[in-house]
């Protein structure tokens, strides 16, 4: 987030568009993390029948608040385009050390717990918050009242960047091609603002901060009321041998050497790793089709980027979700007596597509086929069903591509 | 005369929930009488379902007490009392706090401009039927209440689709924007929208549902969890109790195992007295013993205890219509197999519709009707377990074989069904019958036959169905046997709402023409019920019926509060 109060530069405005875009991502990741830590089964003990209903609950819960924050990169992308830039979709892998933003929270890769809540919790904080969520003391509660409260607000990195939407003239600003906007027809996410002018950019920042971060105020409806009331039934369902998350490892990584910084610890366990980088590889490429087709524009070409996000949106429930909660099933090794191994969401080093349709489309199909080969090569170890079925759903994809 | 209450709620389903919420809200002191038992937890209710074997839509509710005691036609399958010579009534309800609503769909459609002027719009024609009349309200009167309910219970559409539909325009967006269609439903919109049957166009609809699709009201969205009927596990898809929960949160009291035995009228013909008998094990603490009085009266019990009743209390029927005119709609299920895989068995049981074909000239000859498209495959006729007997048992696959045979066959079911509004016709009526319930109380006799009108609105659904299946690559879908159709559990009729006392039981404000303060919420009040599903017209009707009785009272409503 910039010092500056207002923002008056076309690059400046890109340059918190970017941060925006990176914080959307970033957060996403996070709770899908917490998410596919939620156990599923009664067989992996620890929570009764009644239990076990609300922590699915929860788990539905979650993947929701995760979807809107895909909804808000989408919506980032677009105003981005909308201004002559590209869509940007990098962040540095996990974790993310609670100075790199000025929200004064690290990001990282951890289970569902209330230490995860607490840093949910602060990531969608309004700017006021009502008195009677008495926050100190559920903290508190929960088991996390050490560190001291202390944070800068995303509503204010969306306040600097709805002053460049306002500040900077309009026909000078809107230099993206109306059909490079991306909409509900295109690539199916639900109440994607097509952002053409300064009206339209206002209303996909209202809506960004209306459902979740950086809302001026305290309301049950967001994220933040959602991640409260977690944290109370949490600390009510306490007890009694209650466990409902899996015991996964915190920031996990497929490798140590994988790309854009992050102190991350590698899986030991060689086959859980395998499968934790074709979960990366998957995640990539998803990322690379979606940001390809918000870059370009749609004109002539309207066929294969409805192609690539349905596909790119496929690969999310069907492939990244079944390996994300497999993993966590899987021993990390040795090196993490009783932990168990998780998704890195590395971001694997690899090109942008090309602006030309057919390339792109090449470089997908000979990826997705060569991630299908690799998925039926680990289809013949022991793994979790799972972790098996996302496999047999990616050679679906790869294959139908 | 000092009374026990201001306002005395019979039964807590939507209607009755949503007046009594209200009213609490302006500072009335509210009594809600609710038959059914205390509801047990969610969880509970959902553990119950998951573990019956058969299971049935009250398999969620068994609770041997109330079911004994406020039997209900979920509970006791004979509980109608059905003439010589008629096939059952097939609609049923549940007799608890929070009403039927609990193992309803969730759908919430508005009725249409025409269908408050069905007789001015299309009668006069030799074969249309005459039991069709004008409401006493129009849409016009009623869409700020639509409005307004939408935003309590909660409901999710997309304005774009339902703007001005057969030019009944929206004043305000959904609460919420649409339950993103199925990926069955975007298959069938790219092979239907635009192709034309009978001189009417197919477009696909989102259907508009009282089911979150984001966070509100404090209940979380829908996780797709597939099983809104007989119960949403999680709490996404709305229902009566939440207004329960919120009117005694603003001070009413809940008295539930209370059953309505008697209203008793005074000599000026308003209605005070409310007797009731209670069962089971009750904290009687702070409860009045039978009679209780109040200065207002509020029937919701639904269509059927409603008029039942007013019959048992000699109560609202200088006119005599007290009972008749009850309505359904037809409904109708077919089965066949796309061309290409939809993946059935995700996501709620319904997202989308087509409406093209509830309005119309032709509505001059033979009814309207709703179609949906269903992401439940051939659930209603077994599948996927009977498609697994059947495999294993006639076909002797087994394993991997069996795996991948069950997959074909599945992945490519389709159900289409249609729900045909019903013309109202004074043979179809509740009565009393001679048959008595555990309490003593008298049961009712349900006489109901689909008019020829409506038939012949069955025969062109049916035939429109086919013509989708064979457009979606079935030549030969389930169409059922011919004239054959289900409740869709849309009871409705039995007290119209008219201007003329003589042929109607509650005027347009849901009061009763013959006792003052009597109100009667619900679909018992409607006088014609087009095609939609009829819960958020009578939503509508009873926010607009609290505030009258508000206004009546001397509250302060919710347009004073604002000024």
């Amino acid at each position: 987030m910039s010092d500056s109060k207002t923002i008056d530069t076309r690059s400046d405005l890109l340059k918190l568009l970017c941060e925006a875009a990176e914080l959307e991502h970033g957060i996403a990741c996070s709770y899908l993390y917490a998410g596919f830590s939620l156990k599923r089964d009664l067989a992996e003990g620890g929570m009764t029948w009644e239990q076990q209903q609300t922590v699915r609950r929860w788990a539905s819960q979650i993947y929701f608040i995760a979807s809107q924050e895909m909804l808000h990169l989408a919506l980032v992308w677009n105003m981005t385009t909308a201004i002559g830039g590209t869509p940007y979709y990098l962040r540095p892998n996990f974790p993310q050390p609670s100075r790199y933003y000025p929200l004064n929270v690290p990001i990282e890769l951890e289970p569902f717990g209330p230490k995860s809540l607490r840093r949910f919790i602060l990531y969608e904080h309004p700017e006021k918050v009502a008195p009677h969520r008495k926050l100190k003391s559920l903290f508190a509660l929960a088991g996390e009242d050490a560190e001291k409260i202390e944070f800068g607000s995303v509503g204010e990195l969306y306040g600097l960047i709805r002053s460049g939407f306002s500040n900077i003239p309009e026909k000078d600003l809107f230099i993206g091609s109306r059909t490079q906007q991306m909409t509900s027809e295109l690539v199916h996410f639900p109440d994607l603002v097509k952002v053409i002018d300064r009206a339209s950019a206002i209303a996909a920042i209202d809506e960004i901060t209306h459902q979740g971060e950086g809302i001026a105020h305290d309301r049950d409806n967001s994220h933040f009321g959602a991640f409260v009331a977690m944290l109370k039934d949490l600390v009510h369902t306490k007890g009694h041998g209650f466990s409902p998350a899996r015991p996964a490892m915190r920031n996990p990584a497929a490798r140590v050497d994988t790309s854009y910084g992050g102190k991350a610890k590698a899986i030991e366990n060689p086959i859980a790793g395998e499968i934790a980088g074709l979960f990366d590889s998957v995640y990539s490429l998803m990322l690379r089709m979606l940001a390809w087709s918000f870059e370009f524009d749609s004109a002539g070409v309207e066929d294969q980027l409805q192609r690539f996000c349905a596909v790119a949106i496929d690969l999310m429930p069907r492939v990244l979700l079944p390996l994300g909660e497999g993993l966590m099933l899987m021993p990390a090794g040795p090196k993490y007596p009783g932990k168990t191994a998780g998704p890195g969401f590395g971001l694997t080093r690899h090109v942008m597509l090309p602006p030309d349709a057919k390339n792109a489309r090449t470089l997908c199909h000979e990826r997705l086929q060569e991630l299908a080969s690799l998925a039926a090569i680990l289809l013949k170890e022991q793994l979790p069903d799972s972790v098996r079925n996302g496999c047999r759903h990616l050679q679906v994809i790869a294959n139908t591509f | 005369m000092k009374r026990d209450f201001d306002v005395i709620v019979i039964g807590s389903g939507v209607a009755g929930a949503m007046a009594a919420y209200r009213l609490a809200k302006l500072k009335a002191h509210v009594l809600i009488l609710e038959a059914g038992n205390h509801n047990p937890s969610r969880a509970e209710m959902v553990g119950a379902y998951a573990t019956a074997f058969p299971k049935s839509l009250h398999t969620p509710y068994v609770q041997i007490e109330s079911d004994t005691n406020a039997p209900s036609p979920d509970s006791s399958p004979n509980y109608y009392d059905t003439p010589e010579g008629f096939v059952k009534f097939r609609s049923t309800y549940e007799r608890r706090t929070g009403g039927a609503t609990w193992h309803w769909l969730g759908h919430t459609p508005r009725m249409l401009h025409s269908d408050f002027k069905m007789k001015s719009a299309y009668g006069g024609g030799p074969n249309f039927p005459d039991g069709f009349v004008d409401w006493p309200i129009s849409y016009d009167d009623l869409e700020p209440w639509y409005c307004e309910a939408e935003a309590e219970m909660g409901v999710a559409g997309s304005d774009a689709e339902w703007q001005n539909l057969f030019n009944s325009p929206r004043s305000k967006p959904f609460p919420m924007s649409m339950i993103w269609p199925s990926y069955s439903d975007r298959w069938i919109a790219e092979q239907l929208d635009g192709k034309e049957f009978e001189g009417l166009t197919y477009r696909v609809h989102s259907t508009p549902s009282a089911r979150n699709s984001s966070l509100y009201d404090n209940r979380p969205p829908c996780a797709g969890n597939s099983i809104c009927v007989p119960l949403c596990p999680i709490g996404a898809k709305y229902d009566g109790a939440v207004h329960v929960a919120k009117a005694v949160e603003n001070g009413a009291v809940l008295w539930e195992q209370a059953v309505v035995t008697r209203l008793e009228k005074d000599k000026d013909a308003s209605v005070h007295r409310v007797e009731f008998v209670t069962y089971g094990d009750i904290n009687r603490k702070n409860r009045t013993a039978s009679p209780v009085t109040a200065e207002v009266v509020i029937i919701a019990a639904n269509a059927i205890e409603t008029p039942k009743l007013l019959l048992i209390s000699e109560l609202a029927d200088k006119s005599g219509k007290v009972g008749f005119y009850l309505m359904d709609h037809l409904s109708k299920s077919t089965f066949g197999k796309a061309s290409e895989p939809l993946f059935p068995f995700r996501g709620p049981p319904s997202t989308s519709g087509i409406e093209s074909f509830r309005d119309g000239e032709f509505r001059r000859e033979y009814a309207g009707f709703r179609l949906s498209l269903n992401n439940d495959g051939w659930g209603r006729k077994g599948s996927p377990y009977a498609d697994i007997v059947d495999l294993v048992t006639n076909e002797r696959r087994i394993g991997t074989d069996l795996q991948q045979a069950l997959f074909d066959r599945v992945v490519r079911q389709l159900r289409l069904s249609c729900s045909v509004e019903v013309a109202p016709d004074s043979a179809n009526r509740v009565e009393l019958s001679s048959m008595k319930d555990a309490l003593g109380i008298l049961r009712p006799k349900v006489t109901f036959a689909a008019p020829q009108y409506s038939l012949k609105g069955l025969a062109h659904a049916t035939s429109t169905m086919k013509n989708m299946f064979e457009i979606l690559g079935e030549k030969n879908p389930d169409l059922g046997q011919e004239g054959a159709f289900d409740g869709a559990g849309h009871i409705m009729g039995t007290c119209r709402m008219g201007d003329d006392a003589t042929t109607s039981v509650v005027d347009a404000d849901c009061c009763s023409h013959d006792h003052h303060n009597l109100f009667i919420l619900g679909s018992a009040v409607f006088p014609t019920c087009g095609s939609p599903n009829p819960t958020l017209t009578l939503a509508a009707l009873a926010l607009r019926g609290a505030d009258h009785i508000a206004r009546r009272m001397g509250l302060k409503t919710a347009q004073v509060v604002q000024e």
